[in-house]
């Protein structure tokens, strides 16, 4: 039957998948949806106001950003969000390199975090932009290909469209129980696998290189960047399964991937944390670089942003907290406990990674100038929106997704594992 | 001086054009003077015409760079010349509704809107502007700020000030760390001193680096632009600019029409959009038709100098040799064109200037 194996029967199936639900399904969906509507309601009619309607009140000024901290909280999300994407795929990678069968089961919910990811990463420049139809248009025609920012804007399309096209193909086979080809499979991870890294890599390029923020100018950046990466992604994935496992009936993981997984996470989380120890040796001991001292301190202590070094202690607390549960054998062999290590490790991670990145650099600004950034109920209203729009995505791409995963893997009567 | 052979040639009415283009009017200029002379009545009115040629101001500023009339950027500024003007009057008519024809906002509104001229300028070959700031002098007055304000039609509502002039510590001064930037009308304090900023015009400028739509650039001449119809808001360059210079326009930027600027250069203060970036362009419509910035002007003490490096007569190179040019942050590698110096006579603090010379006066 052609008809019942082509790709368009595919897109088809996924839709029908994504439309079909329990009442909470429906409900968790339509919840997601009015908070995006609502994003979307602030971002066009207040926020982004002058731009789109021509009126005289809104703009950019409803946000708590001003000459001295031009970035802000949308920013220090989409930073966050990158890094989560990045390890959507390389979490595929590993499945096909070690040939573990039960990672192969899952993977495809790696590639489908990745795309929600996305979806938020490129929503926060868009509402962040201040006239984001120009880009649209302008970035293709008049590129600056010394600007980072373009290059970024590059590999996080491409390494998008990879991940669409790595869930399109995985769901194609599995809803007819087939197994993923080798000839697609190799090629795929070939290219797949410098964009991973290559998203995270380019994101801190963005503002490692600049002598204007003397505390983004350490090389350990994009390695950090890199790190705590692969410290929250899997622990997103983990979570999802955790919670898949609990909702959908009949689908299961064997606790080897948890296990494996929260190695992975552990690992990242001390790599994370040594460059932490490592950057602040550098800058508590010797630097004599006064505004790098200076950027620092609020950082870390907060004079005048408390909630900086709140965040940055949370994220050594939390972090150094999840690191020894995660050496604990007894913790090992629970997937509660291990979905609850994972949490502490995604909250440690969006305090590392979000806020304490992008605005230290800020305060002071390059004339000296300390203007304590606020978010403001507006930035938080469109982050929400955007967020729910991520998360919306990734309901109604994993549902169908899990769906073929059963096909192929659960076969009525003889359970896999 | 060899005008002998050009005086023939332009008798006839076909000189040959085989020098420098301003050799050549300098020629037929003083040709066609000795001419007139020796033979008033002889000379008809039509050859006389052939003889002379009309000299453009254009000519005699220097030739153009490599933006020729017609180019799009001067048709850009045409259409923008237009739609500004026909944007004035409505808000004029709105000034004059509102305060009725004979007051004088409506007067010098009406007036304002007539006067709008957007040019496209190109650079002057072969100049290299630069600026330099006597920190001896500066006695923080801010009027350079809203001198520039006026001059280049900056928003009103969104307090846009392209120079920041920093009070510092006199003794301390080693960093911008700490710096007062609204330090009230008690300046000049003794114990300070005052070190405006603006763009640096760097040589080597990282927030043409990062733009990613290649909304600003380095002009020939040295000026960083900004072009408003293109950069789409990121404020990547304002991360990256060591000055603070860059200035976004956080909401609709709002000047009223009564007090517009209405010379204006299309890269330089034409009213600007919502969500854009802009920043000091030395007076881009002023400087290149042979002006100083509004800056230089408004010093009360003479602090600044504009000029020509490449011309070895200009004040700016002047200053280079008598005084040195210094550099805020050289370690930002940016190489700015923007230099300070210490310049001779010292404005003496105000409580000395009240006990020493001030009193003599008063007596006087
Ligand atoms: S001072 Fe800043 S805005 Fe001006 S040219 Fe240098 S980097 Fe660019
Ligand atoms: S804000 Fe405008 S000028 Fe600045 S980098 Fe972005 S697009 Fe370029």
């Amino acid at each position: 039957m052609p008809r019942q194996d082509g790709w368009w029967e595919t897109i088809k199936y996924i839709i029908v998948e994504a439309l079909k639900g329990s009442r909470r399904y429906y409900l968790a969906a339509a919840g997601l949806l009015l908070l995006t509507i609502y994003g979307l309601y602030l971002w066009i009619f207040i926020q982004h106001a002058p731009v789109f309607l021509g009126t005289d009140y809104g703009g950019l000024i409803l946000t708590g950003m001003n000459d001295s901290v031009v970035w802000g909280l949308y920013i220090s999300f989409f930073v966050f969000w990158v890094g989560v994407a990045a390890a959507g795929i390389a979490f595929s990678i590993a499945a096909y390199v070690f040939n573990h069968p039960e990672f192969k089961k899952i993977a495809v919910l790696g590639e489908v975090q990745a795309i929600s990811a996305l979806t938020i990463v490129l929503m926060l420049i868009v509402v962040d932009l201040g006239r984001p139809i120009r880009a649209l248009f302008e970035m293709p025609l008049l590129p600056n290909l010394r600007s980072m920012l373009d290059w970024d804007f590059i590999v996080i399309t491409t390494y998008l469209l990879i991940n669409l096209v790595g869930a399109l193909v995985t769901i194609h086979y599995y809803r007819r129980d087939k197994a993923l080809p080798k000839k697609f499979l190799v090629p795929f991870m070939v290219i797949a696998a410098p964009f991973a890294i290559g998203i995270h890599t380019v994101t801190a390029f963005i503002s490692q290189a600049l002598t204007a923020r003397p505390i983004w100018n350490s090389p350990l950046l994009a390695p950090r960047y890199v790190a705590t990466a692969f410290a929250a992604g899997p622990a997103i994935l983990l979570i999802a399964l955790y919670l898949a496992e609990r909702y959908i009936e009949g689908f299961s993981v064997s606790i080897e991937v948890y296990k494996k997984t929260l190695y992975l996470v552990a690992g990242a989380t001390i790599v994370g944390l040594y460059f932490t120890l490592s950057e602040a040796h550098e800058i508590f001991w010797y630097t004599t670089e006064p505004v790098k001292w200076a950027q620092a301190k609020e950082l870390f202590y907060g004079p005048h942003l408390p909630y900086l070094a709140v965040l940055t202690w949370l994220w050594i607390g939390l972090g150094v907290a999840a690191v020894i549960l995660a050496l604990i054998p007894s913790t090992h062999n629970s997937k509660g406990a291990i979905a609850f290590i994972s949490l502490l490790v995604v909250v440690a991670v969006i305090a590392e990674k979000t806020l304490t990145i992008v605005i230290p650099a800020y305060e002071p600004s390059t004339l000296g100038e300390i203007r304590p950034y606020h978010p403001t109920p507006i930035e938080y209203g469109i982050t929400l929106g955007v967020h729910a729009l991520g998360l919306l995505i990734y309901l109604l791409l994993a549902k169908p997704a899990i769906k073929a995963i059963m096909t192929h893997y659960f076969k009525p009567g003889a359970h896999h594992h | 001086m060899s005008v002998g052979p050009r005086r023939e040639g332009s008798g006839n009415g076909s000189p040959k054009v085989d020098e420098s283009r301003r050799n050549l009017l300098k020629a037929m200029a003083v040709g066609a003077g000795a001419a007139a002379l020796t033979s008033v009545a002889a000379v008809d009115k039509e050859k006389f015409k052939k003889a002379l040629r009309k000299v453009s101001i254009e000519d005699l500023l220097g030739v153009p760079a490599d933006v020729e009339a017609g180019s799009t950027l001067e048709m850009r500024a045409k259409k923008k010349e237009k739609e500004l003007k026909e944007w004035c009057r409505k808000e004029a008519e709105k000034i004059c509704q509102e305060r009725g024809d004979a007051s004088e906002d409506c007067k010098l509104a009406r007036q304002k809107c007539d006067l709008i001229t957007v040019k496209a300028t190109p650079a002057k070959k072969g100049v290299r502007y630069a600026m330099a700031l006597d920190v001896n002098k500066c006695i923080g007055c801010r009027r350079c700020v809203y001198a520039c304000v006026m001059e280049n039609n900056q928003a009103r509502n969104l307090g846009i000030e392209w120079i920041r002039v920093l009070e510092l510590d006199r003794m301390e001064f080693q960093d911008l760390l700490g710096s007062e930037w609204y330090y009230g009308n008690e300046a000049p304090k003794k114990e300070n001193v005052y070190v405006p900023i603006a763009c640096m015009h760097c040589e080597n400028p990282p927030c043409v680096m990062v733009c990613p739509v290649k909304a600003t650039w380095k002009e020939p001449d040295g000026i960083v632009v900004v072009d408003y119809d293109v950069c789409i808001g990121c404020r990547y360059c304002a991360t990256a600019c060591p000055y603070g210079a860059r200035r976004f326009n956080w909401a609709k930027p709002y000047v009223p029409v009564q007090e517009l600027n209405p010379n204006m250069h299309i890269l330089g203060n034409v009213p600007r959009q919502v969500h854009v970036m802009e920043k000091c362009t030395w007076c881009i419509q002023r400087t290149r038709d042979g002006g100083v910035p509004a800056c230089v002007e408004a010093c009360p003490v003479g602090a600044r100098v504009f000029g020509d490096l490449n011309d070895p007569n200009s004040p700016i190179r002047r200053i280079a040799e008598e005084y040195g040019l210094f550099v805020l942050k050289p370690e930002a590698g940016t190489k700015p064109r923007f230099f300070y110096f210490f310049g001779p006579s010292r404005t003496p603090p105000r409580e000395e200037a009240k006990s020493e010379g001030k009193e003599v006066k008063e007596n006087a």
